[in-house]
């Protein structure tokens, strides 16, 4: 080996040596990256695979993994506390936890695991180890091996129970309120920034006449219906022209008032509704406010119609407080008392119109007022000019709402001309009597007067007689015969004068009379010759009336009957029949009946038929003025040479 | 016994008063009639109290003082009150008649018609009175 050799190999060895030292060293330097590589990457491993099981053991909600079976086989600690199961001891399978009405839904959705290998938004009940009911959300997924081989499931169970049952509460808050809003008896849209219906309500479709659910309306564009609706107002383009510049202004709008051409009268309010700054849309409610419309325009009317009759009725109406102040006095009153309004309010009418003489009556009708009673009653007043005036005055106690009396109406009436009326009436009456007393006296006096005379032309006559004794011839005899009879009916026509002249004065007192007895003494006093029969068809009744004139009725109507019978078999028939409110009494004759033309005549003073001794004629105008006292009438049937029947009634 | 009577007749009517005469003589009887026109005459007459008469007939209707007017005079005196008054009238008034009986009188006798009528009321009238007892002032 030459020098040249082994140097040769010594530098080539020296280089390989360099080389190697240099490999040696770049391989420490990369052997040492590569352990700080590794290191690092242990340490991240390790860190992240304790971040990855900090979440796992740390996370709020239960982690679970359960094998290809279905049986648990890790829990944490959320998840043992959420379930009650120590995995470690309780052998839990899934289907222990499923609650029995979820299962479909558990299976259907572990279905979708295996065939996708995850399902979220599981939410479900399950039972605890104590059987408890618990809602749970379930986000799932499966655990593959290296095979891509599925192994295991994981999830994480989070308790939903308390959200699930405030969302119940809100869901039933949130339908109730739907329903309050769908019920509402007002008309209700909800439009969002676009004017885009969110929601309405039956009462919003029915007052627009919308044959359409509510939900239906969902989403229409409010602009566009407004357009169409327009139509059932009154004043289409004001309508939209008011919508536009509410919708533009977006501010509060309440009390508008819509008239729509079907009559009906709308109320609406606009109502932006905001939370926080956020707009969350626009509230319009419609209410019908017809019938308060038209319940306030129907009181007006009335009020204006009673305004009215007040007004101009012709009674005076004054109202005053309780300090008898006027308050309010209508045309008619100014009229009645000459003062205008303006005089007389605030006044005290007791002391303005008051006489000083009925200023009493007007104290008392006060005090009947502030104890709530109503009363007529009449009252001198003095009016304006001091004029006396009668009036006649209905007072009631006026209230308040509360009922509290608060002052009286008075209805006042100017009864002066009836005052006057009556007063003269009175005087009349007064004056009646008078003379009626008078003329009842005079009567007296007058027959006292006629028959003086007569009395003593008698007893002249007599003594001419007595003192001629034997000294008169027969035919003188027969005329002195002759005076006397003359006498005699001359005073029995002054009687009966007289007796007329009383009937209708003397007032003696009515009694109950039974006109069965008193006919029947009547039969017996007077004078009937054999040849008449008298007979009653029926008993007659009892009558209130004056017994002395009732009598005098039956006997001047009998004796009639007698005197005018011609027959030799005479017949007189008394008869009674009942009407309602009167008698119907009958007495029938077979006289010589009484001709037609005289039925009228026959009942007028000194209207004698036959002129004869015995009948004045005066006897059936006494007749007759008794009826008409016992409110009855009288007529006749009669045939001459037949009979002849009068009827008279006489008041029950 | 029948008692002899002292009459004061107070009447107005002359024939009346002649047929009071005349039926007492016809009847034959004793009695004294003292005559007086008109009530203030009678008055007069009675003035002399030891010459009363013994019952009075007195006519309502006559003029200055009716008869109603006397009989209240006459009854409102202490004296003369006691003396009978029958009342001999014309006047069937009931009102008259009530008055007066209410006034006071011993009896009310009627006018009639007829002179015979007449002559027999006065007879009983006045036998009445002369069997009756009678008070002397």
């Amino acid at each position: 080996m030459s020098q040249n050799q082994a140097e040769i190999l010594q530098r080539a060895l020296k280089r390989e040596k360099a080389a190697r030292k240099a490999a040696e060293k770049i391989l420490e330097e990369k052997s040492r990256e590569l352990y700080l590589t590794s290191q690092k990457l242990e340490q991240l491993l390790d860190e992240k695979s304790s971040q990855l099981e900090g979440v796992f053991e740390n996370i709020v909600d239960a982690y679970v993994v359960m094998d290809i079976q279905g049986d648990f086989i890790k829990f944490n600690e959320a998840a043992t506390k959420l379930f009650g199961y120590d995995i470690s001891r309780d052998e839990v399978n899934v289907v222990d936890l499923v609650y029995k009405e979820d299962y479909v839904y558990a299976v259907s959705s572990f279905m979708e695991l295996q065939t996708k290998g995850y399902f979220k938004n599981y939410e479900a009940r399950v039972y605890t180890k104590s059987k408890e009911v618990k809602w749970v959300h379930i986000n799932a997924s499966m655990i593959f091996d290296k095979d891509k081989k599925p192994v295991a499931a994981q999830g994480i169970v989070r308790d939903i129970t308390h959200q699930k049952a405030s969302e119940e509460k809100l869901i039933e808050s949130e339908n109730r309120l739907a329903s309050l809003v769908v019920n509402l008896d007002s008309g209700i849209v909800l439009e969002d920034e676009n004017r885009n219906i969110v929601l309405t309500n039956n009462k919003f479709c029915e007052l627009f006449n919308i044959n359409a659910k509510p939900k239906d309306l969902v989403g229409l564009d409010c602009k566009a219906a407004s357009e169409q609706n327009k139509v059932l107002f009154k004043n289409p383009d004001a309508f939209l022209e008011r919508m536009r510049a509410i919708d533009t202004e977006k501010k509060v709008v309440l009390g508008d008032e819509l008239e729509m051409v079907d009559g009906k009268i709308l109320e609406r309010n606009y109502t932006p509704i905001k939370i926080g700054e956020k707009s969350k849309g626009y509230l319009w409610t419609f209410t019908d406010v017809t019938l308060k419309r038209t319940y306030r325009k129907s009181l007006e009317a009335q009020k204006q119609k009673y305004y009215n009759i007040i007004a101009n009725m012709n009674l005076g109406m004054m109202e005053l407080d309780n300090n008898d102040q006027i308050l309010m006095v209508n045309h008619s009153f100014e009229k009645m008392s000459g003062y205008t309004e303006a005089e007389v309010i605030g006044k005290n009418a007791r002391a303005l119109f008051a006489s000083e003489e009925d200023s009493e009556i007007l104290k008392v009708e006060r005090q009947k007022r502030k104890e709530g009673a109503s009363s007529s009653y009449e009252f001198k007043a003095i009016c304006k000019k001091g004029k006396t005036r009668h009036w006649l005055v209905s007072g009631a106690p006026n209230y308040n709402i509360d009922g509290e009396i608060i002052g009286s109406i008075g209805i006042h009436l100017d009864v002066t001309e009836t005052k006057n009326l009556e007063l003269q009436k009175e005087k009349l009456l007064e004056k009646l009597e008078k003379s009626n007393d008078e003329l009842q006296e005079y009567a007296h006096i007058v027959s006292h007067d006629l028959k003086s005379p007569l009395r003593s032309i008698h007893a002249l006559v007599s003594w001419l007689k007595e003192d001629n004794q034997g000294k008169l011839d027969a035919v003188s005899l027969q005329n002195f015969g002759l005076i006397e009879t003359t006498l005699e009916k001359m005073e029995q026509l002054i009687t009966d004068v007289l007796n007329y002249s009383s009937v209708g004065a003397d007032t003696s007192s009515k009694t109950e009379v039974d006109l069965n007895s008193l006919v029947n003494e009547l039969v017996s006093i007077l004078y009937i010759p054999d040849h008449i029969e008298i007979k009653s068809l029926h008993v007659l009744p009892n009558i209130h009336g004056d017994r002395t004139k009732l009598q005098q009725v039956f006997q001047n109507l009998i004796s009639n009957s007698v005197k005018f019978i011609d027959k030799k078999c005479g017949s007189i028939i008394i008869d009674v029949e009942d009407l309602k409110s009167h008698y119907k009494f009958s007495i029938k004759d077979n006289g010589i009946g009484i001709e037609k033309k005289y039925h009228d005549k026959i009942f007028k003073i000194f209207h004698s038929l036959k002129k004869s001794k015995d009948s004045s004629g005066i006897g059936l105008s006494i007749v007759k003025k008794i009826i008409n006292l016992h409110e009855g009438e009288i007529w006749l049937d009669s045939e001459p040479n037949v009979g002849t029947t009068f009827y008279f009634t006489l008041k029950k | 016994m029948v008692k002899k009577l002292k009459i004061l007749l107070i009447e107005d009517d002359m024939i009346e008063v002649m047929k009071l005469n005349r039926t007492i003589s016809t009847l034959k009887l004793d009695h004294k009639i003292i005559e007086a026109n008109n009530g203030e005459e009678a008055l007069e007459i009675l003035e002399q109290k030891d010459n009363l008469p013994d019952i009075i007939l007195l006519d309502l209707n006559m003029p200055k003082i009716n008869g109603i007017e006397f009989l209240s005079i006459l009854k409102s005196d202490d004296v003369l009150k006691y003396i009978p008054t029958i009342i001999l009238t014309t006047s069937n008034n009931q009102k008259d008649l009530l008055e007066c009986y209410k006034i006071g009188v011993a009896g009310y006798v009627l006018k009639p018609l007829k002179y015979e009528d007449y002559v027999s009321k006065i007879e009983k009238l006045l036998a009445y009175w002369s069997i009756n007892e009678l008070i002397v002032v």
